[in-house]
């Protein structure tokens, strides 16, 4: 009995003691289409590219994140809001528009047109930021009901529409201009009218649980500065001013 | 001396261990109250997943033992020269990295892919995809259970002028028939867990495609944690059933005949 | 015509080639060292072996013609075959496994083999006798044109296997089916069979009743297999007609038969004659030594003696109130031996 009592606390020991050490290298959670383009201005972090919205869960469960970047302000606010992160500010912004595979296998020419009977149409997850803004900009165009009748699969994040269409798996799919050209010879554009266009602004804040408070706001300067301004300009993000 | 740190050091390496397979399982009962839970039940993203889970699971175990029995049949008693290669063939599934399984799926049957097909985005998408990734664990089994049926007893019912079906199902099935629903189980299981494979070939949308594993990844995403707690305790059950209903049939008195019959997997002679 | 004929079958097995010609009436034993083949013949003539070459005739119909490219399927072949562990259907009852064979007549059958109380028993709760009986009455129940039985006693203790043996004898005789058996047992063999087939690495040494494998074994093999005495020596002298032969612990042996060089003698125990005291008649062969062993085989008894085994009635035994450590003399006549060259001693 008494061995017993010694090894449990024997190995609560051992298990508490097994908490993460401060590390040296900075964690950066970051929307997927960002996936591109952070680590060309900053090298030296950690990155997790995913739908902003999985990320913001996981930070709510207590993820060590240092940096949020989501793609949209909501998200971060959300997480200020409980003291989970600092007040996020824009830095950067972006468009939406549809894709198609290069070869066009519906015939697509306006956005219009994926209501047409048939079309498979690919979007992500309704709390995912790219999710949302679809949603804003069909149901702007009043087209929301019609082609969400044509929607045959809602992804985890953008990146996931963007491989099955230049795959050719469906005939069209809402994405980042930034995304469309990242791989903008294995697809086409159709750009959606700019009054349709939904505000985009994608915001940055550092993690409360992070640990690396001063690296991460090197990191935040890193990306609000010219250069990483221009980098951002160069991947196709429209600047925050 | 020596002895009592050695018992001491084992005894907190398996208390350790213990706990954490238990903690996770046990945590998502403790999450909020039964009844909280069961409200969560009855939201259509949970019914829906449920309702999806079912149906694909049903008719993928079923493909998986109308056409993986034959085939385990065939590779458990005949020798030939591409044997070993053919059960590797049917084992690769098993040790192929779901996210890979997807790719070859939409490589296979994506529109573009060799055989162009319009199956992605389906219910049967995700019957293939899930068959695709369980079908090793029934075969598996399914192959080393027909190999503990004692070949004399093959024989004599050929003997007593059975042919090969009527020896089939009047000996052979019945006799491997516990090692048969171990393998269904396991393979069940693997199954309804199944998530990478699935989104990257079916996709996920709710009432078609959307499992309950990539509804509580969903759900998770979108904030509503305790949906997804609440279908994972539904897996968990079903789970425990499962694995409880395993161990009662491998402890079932063996019937068919004096040679050990619970291996994993195939044996690799001949 | 043959009941069942076996022609030229030819299988190759793993260290040797099995050729066999083989016609059978009534019952044949076929015995032999395991190994030999005995199996493979039954499985052959069953169809779960296919011979490489060779015919297999059934009441003129051929089963299996090489040349001709007939292989009739297994379950078209009327046999009843007994395997050496019953392969009885553990999941199934004893009525079950019989009308496995042929409904009709399972209530029959189960009558006729004494088994009935056990018809609705699972093989796993029966003995070994009852085990055999419930097999042989579903071999049997199909009405096969041939018998096959592997081993037949082998799975039985000594107790059992004599009344077994007594009860298939009984069998074997009202039945009117070509029988092949196969056993690594002479006694067996000899009991139950009217010809006897010694099978030694695939090919058959001899064949014949019992009295003409006892009485003129072709080999050294053949003799030791029925139980013989084999005694190794060199030809020391010859004169009128009887041969001296020295053998490896010194004792001289007188044989009636011609002999030269190194020399392997052949002595029967049944030709030996026990008695505690010098024997009075013409036996040149006596050898004086301690009894090393009895071994009881129901009414006749096996005696070592120095270099031989004897055998004798039990009755005999009795008589000379025999027992182990007591010194006899063993004696057999020199016409009661027979003479193999070391060149067919090689088994």
């Amino acid at each position: 009995m008494k061995l017993a009592v010694a090894a449990a606390a024997l190995a609560l020991l051992v298990v508490s003691s097994a908490s993460p050490a401060p590390q040296a290298r900075l964690t950066v959670f970051a929307a997927a289409s960002l996936t591109d383009v952070l680590p060309k201005i900053d090298r030296s972090p950690r990155y997790s590219f995913a739908g902003s919205n999985q990320l913001a869960a996981q930070i709510q469960q207590g993820a060590p994140a240092d940096v949020f970047a989501a793609a949209n302000m909501t998200l971060p606010r959300q997480l200020a809001s409980k003291h989970l992160c600092s007040k996020p500010v824009v830095f950067a912004r972006n468009k939406l528009v549809v894709i198609v595979p290069p070869t066009n296998p519906a015939r697509l020419r306006r956005v219009a047109d994926l209501a047409r009977n048939g079309v498979k149409v690919l979007v992500a997850q309704p709390g995912v930021p790219v999710g949302t803004y679809t949603a804003q900009v069909l149901r702007a165009l009043h087209l929301y009901e019609r082609v969400m009748a044509n929607v045959v699969s809602k992804e985890t994040d953008v990146r996931g529409v963007v491989a099955k269409i230049v795959l050719g798996e469906a005939d069209a799919g809402f994405v980042y201009a930034t995304d469309a050209k990242a791989v903008r010879d294995d697809l086409k554009v159709i750009a959606i009218p700019a009054s349709a266009e939904p505000g985009i602004n994608y915001g940055i804040c550092v993690v409360a649980a992070g640990g690396h408070a001063g690296d991460a706001r090197v990191f935040v300067k890193k990306v609000l500065s010219r250069a990483g301004q221009r980098k951002l300009r160069s991947y196709g993000f429209v600047p925050r001013r | 001396m020596k002895r009592s740190v050695t018992a001491v050091l084992v005894g907190a390496a398996a208390f350790v261990a213990l706990a954490f397979l238990v903690l996770p399982v046990v945590a998502i009962f403790l999450h909020t109250t039964p009844s909280h839970l069961i409200d969560q039940l009855s939201s259509s993203v949970v019914t829906d997943a449920l309702v999806v889970t079912l149906e694909t699971s049903l008719i993928a175990q079923a493909l998986i033992v109308l056409l993986g029995t034959p085939t385990a049949y065939l590779l458990a008693t005949r020798r030939f020269r591409a044997r070993s290669l053919a059960i590797t063939l049917v084992e690769l599934p098993l040790v192929l990295p779901p996210a890979v399984a997807g790719i070859g799926l939409l490589t296979a049957f994506g529109r573009s892919g060799l055989l162009g097909t319009s199956i992605p985005f389906t219910k049967a998408a995700v019957v293939l995809a899930v068959a695709f990734v369980s079908s090793p664990l029934y075969v598996r089994q399914a192959i080393a259970a027909f190999e503990a049926v004692d070949p004399d007893l093959v024989s004599a019912s050929r003997t007593l002028g059975a042919g090969t079906a009527r020896t089939f199902f009047r000996i052979v099935l019945p006799l491997a028939r516990t090692g048969l629903a171990a393998g269904l189980a396991l393979s069940l299981a693997r199954g309804i867990g199944e998530f990478g494979a699935t989104i990257m070939f079916a996709g996920s949308l709710q009432g078609v495609t959307q499992t309950i594993p990539l509804a509580i990844y969903a759900e998770f995403g979108a904030g509503h944690f305790d949906a997804a707690v609440a279908m994972s305790a539904v897996l968990v059950l079903f789970s425990i059933v499962l694995l409880l209903t395993l161990r009662f049939l491998l402890s079932w008195p063996r019937s068919s005949s004096t040679r050990s019959w619970f291996r994993f997997g195939p044996s690799t002679s001949g | 015509m043959a009941a069942l004929l076996l022609d030229e079958i030819l299988v190759p097995l793993r260290s040797f080639d099995l050729r066999l010609t083989l016609e059978v009436d009534r019952t044949v034993a076929l015995v032999g060292p395991s190994g030999a083949g005995k199996s493979t013949i039954l499985r052959a003539v069953a169809g779960l072996v296919r011979p490489r070459a060779g015919r297999v005739e059934v009441a003129g119909k051929p089963w299996f013609d090489a040349a001709g490219g007939i292989d009739r399927p297994v379950d078209e072949r009327e046999v009843g075959f007994l395997f050496q562990d019953y392969a009885l259907f553990p999941h199934l009852t004893v009525r079950q496994n019989i009308e496995f064979a042929r409904r009709q007549t399972a209530e029959a059958y189960l009558e006729r083999f004494g088994i009935r109380h056990l018809a609705g028993a699972r093989p796993g709760e029966l003995s070994g006798g009852e085990r055999q009986r419930v097999a042989l009455a579903r071999a049997l129940a199909r009405e096969p044109k041939v018998l096959l039985l592997d081993e037949p006693l082998a799975a039985l203790d000594s107790r059992t296997k004599a009344i077994v043996r007594r009860e298939l004898h009984d069998l074997l005789s009202e039945l009117d089916i070509a029988t092949l058996f196969v056993t690594h047992d002479f006694e067996d063999a000899a009991a139950l069979a009217d010809r006897v087939g010694v099978l030694v690495e695939g090919r058959l040494r001899q064949i014949g009743s019992t009295q003409e494998l006892v009485a003129r074994p072709a080999d050294p093999f053949v003799a030791s297999f029925t139980g013989a005495n084999l005694l190794h020596g060199t030809v020391a002298e010859t004169s009128n007609g009887i041969a001296r032969v020295r053998l490896e612990d010194g004792t001289i042996i007188a044989t009636a038969e011609p002999a030269e060089g190194h020399v392997v003698v052949a002595v029967y125990p049944w030709d030996v004659v026990v008695a505690t005291e010098p024997p009075h008649d013409s036996a040149l062969n006596v050898i004086h030594a301690p009894i090393r062993s009895i071994t009881e085989l129901g009414n006749r008894v096996r005696l070592a003696v120095g270099p031989l085994s004897a055998e004798i009635t039990s009755e005999s035994r009795r008589r000379l109130q025999l027992s182990a450590g007591e010194v006899v003399y063993a004696s057999f006549k020199a016409t009661g031996t027979r003479v193999l060259s070391r060149a067919e001693a090689a088994p």
